[in-house]
């Protein structure tokens, strides 16, 4: 049987991660704090799956955000995807070189749907995942490029279409609104949308307890759920959520 | 225990090489030539993306002689990962039909899609084959990580361990010096980690 996945992303900007909130950002830590804080491999043993993003406005350091992937896979047995502001296949190559195996593109699904074909071609379906974030506005959802600062005309229907027709092999569905609040998923949508993903679903944004997790993951056709909240799962706060949801019987791998 | 990982290009080498080092192997390099390959006690197919360009990649750097010499004529051991462990056998229907290796009986074919997503992403639980060397001591259903949108059948008995998603297809196998898992053991946690250290000692 096929098992849901816990999913934890990092938002890294200019040397830190960071929690962000409704997409704006506090620096938490450099790379030693969270080896130090989160025992990172001690963690990552709760975790199916890590997500790291460079989430710097301007002038990424790609270089230092490469060396920041290499360490993060160090002894971290898991599946590890990477990504931020990647405009080629150059940009993809660099990180699955740095250990990623797979790549998150969010702009450039709007605006270079070839550099996503191309590295789609060349790397795998499975080795490509959407992100896409979302925000609700007068009962609308209102799509967002470029860390959340660039609104998108087309429909979350259209933007499903053209991930499907360009072969992505999975999304990442971010709610603007929910994030960071920790205040739960924004399960009205999830639970609107999830059967027309053709591809797994992985859902985010809001998730500030087990109990969230567990609300989300069991929605039919979401495949994982994703929290980036550095605070709310600190400490053990991954090995429990783990726990209380295989004790109610979520459908999780065992090790 | 030297293990050699064939580099053609395809797939995050990164995991493989820590996970093996995490299981006990301290000599593990990754190589495409003819000679060092020939002084491992032991090589690994990795592989992620496309069957023919993953065959393409093996003919341009001159592996096809590297790969038969030593599992065919020498009889030693590999193990094949993912798309490694399918191309490894007869054919895909991946871009029409292609040749493998044809080390292994078995064919690839895409996923039927009756009502489940494309790729299969995710932990999945394997049937254990007993018999098998490479999932000693695991218990009967093991969660590995897959992620392929093809799959791999056989009509002889290869030793298959199987794992289910809308089809039965396989997960992995063994026969004699040649091994195949289309799950990633070096991102399967514990059980991947259990999985590796079974080819280093036992295989």
């Amino acid at each position: 049987m096929l098992r849901k996945r816990i999913i934890f992303a990092l938002i890294y900007s200019n040397g830190y991660f960071m929690q962000s909130r409704n997409f704006r950002l506090q620096r938490v830590g450099d790379i030693s704090w969270l080896e130090k804080n989160y025992k990172f491999k001690e963690i990552a043993k709760f975790l199916d799956e890590l997500i790291v993003v460079d989430a710097t406005k301007e002038h990424k350091d790609k270089e230092q955000f490469h060396k920041v992937v290499s360490r993060l896979v160090e002894g971290v047995f898991i599946p590890v995807t990477a990504g931020g502001g990647i405009k080629s296949t150059l940009d993809a190559e660099a990180l699955f070189n740095s250990g990623a195996d797979k790549v998150t593109i969010n702009t450039s699904i709007y605006y270079r749907r070839d550099v996503v074909k191309e590295i789609i071609s060349k790397y795998g379906s499975q080795s490509v995942v959407a992100s896409v974030d979302y925000k609700l506005i007068d009962d609308q959802i209102i799509l967002y490029s470029r860390d959340g600062s660039n609104r998108e005309e087309i429909t979350l229907d259209d933007y499903i279409n053209i991930v499907h027709d360009l072969g992505v092999g999975e999304v990442y569905f971010n709610s603007m609104n929910k994030d960071g609040t920790g205040f739960g998923y924004d399960v009205d949508i999830i639970n609107a949308y999830s059967s027309k993903f053709t591809m797994p679903l992985i859902v985010a944004g809001g998730a500030g307890n087990e109990k969230h997790l567990h609300e989300a993951i069991n929605i039919e056709n979401v495949e994982a759920v994703a929290t980036a909240n550095l605070f709310n799962f600190v400490g053990n706060g991954l090995p429990n959520a783990r726990k209380y949801l295989l004790d109610n019987n979520v459908n999780l791998a065992r090790w | 225990m030297k293990i050699i990982i064939i580099d053609y290009g395809m797939g995050n080498i990164h995991s493989l090489n820590s996970a093996l080092i995490e299981s006990g192997c301290t000599n593990v390099k990754l190589s495409s030539d003819y000679k060092l390959i020939q002084t491992a006690d032991k090589i690994i197919l990795p592989g992620v993306g496309n069957f023919s360009k993953a065959m393409d990649l093996i003919k341009i750097r001159n592996l096809e002689e590297s790969l038969y010499d030593f599992v065919v004529v020498k009889q030693k051991p590999i193990l094949g990962i993912c798309l490694g462990m399918q191309i490894l056998g007869l054919s895909s229907t991946e871009d029409g039909k292609r040749d493998g290796l044809r080390f292994i009986n078995g064919v690839v074919e895409r996923f039927n899609s009756n009502g489940v997503k494309i790729p299969h992403v995710g932990y999945n639980q394997v049937q254990t084959n007993p018999q098998t060397v490479l999932l000693k001591s695991l218990p009967e259903l093991s969660d590995f990580y897959f992620t392929h949108s093809y799959k791999m059948l056989s009509d002889e008995d290869i030793n298959q361990s199987i794992c289910h998603y809308s089809e039965d297809f396989i997960a992995c196998y063994e026969k004699d010096n040649i091994a195949g898992t289309q799950f990633h053991p070096e991102l399967s946690q514990k059980n991947g980690l259990t999985l590796l250290k079974n080819f280093i000692e036992k295989f």
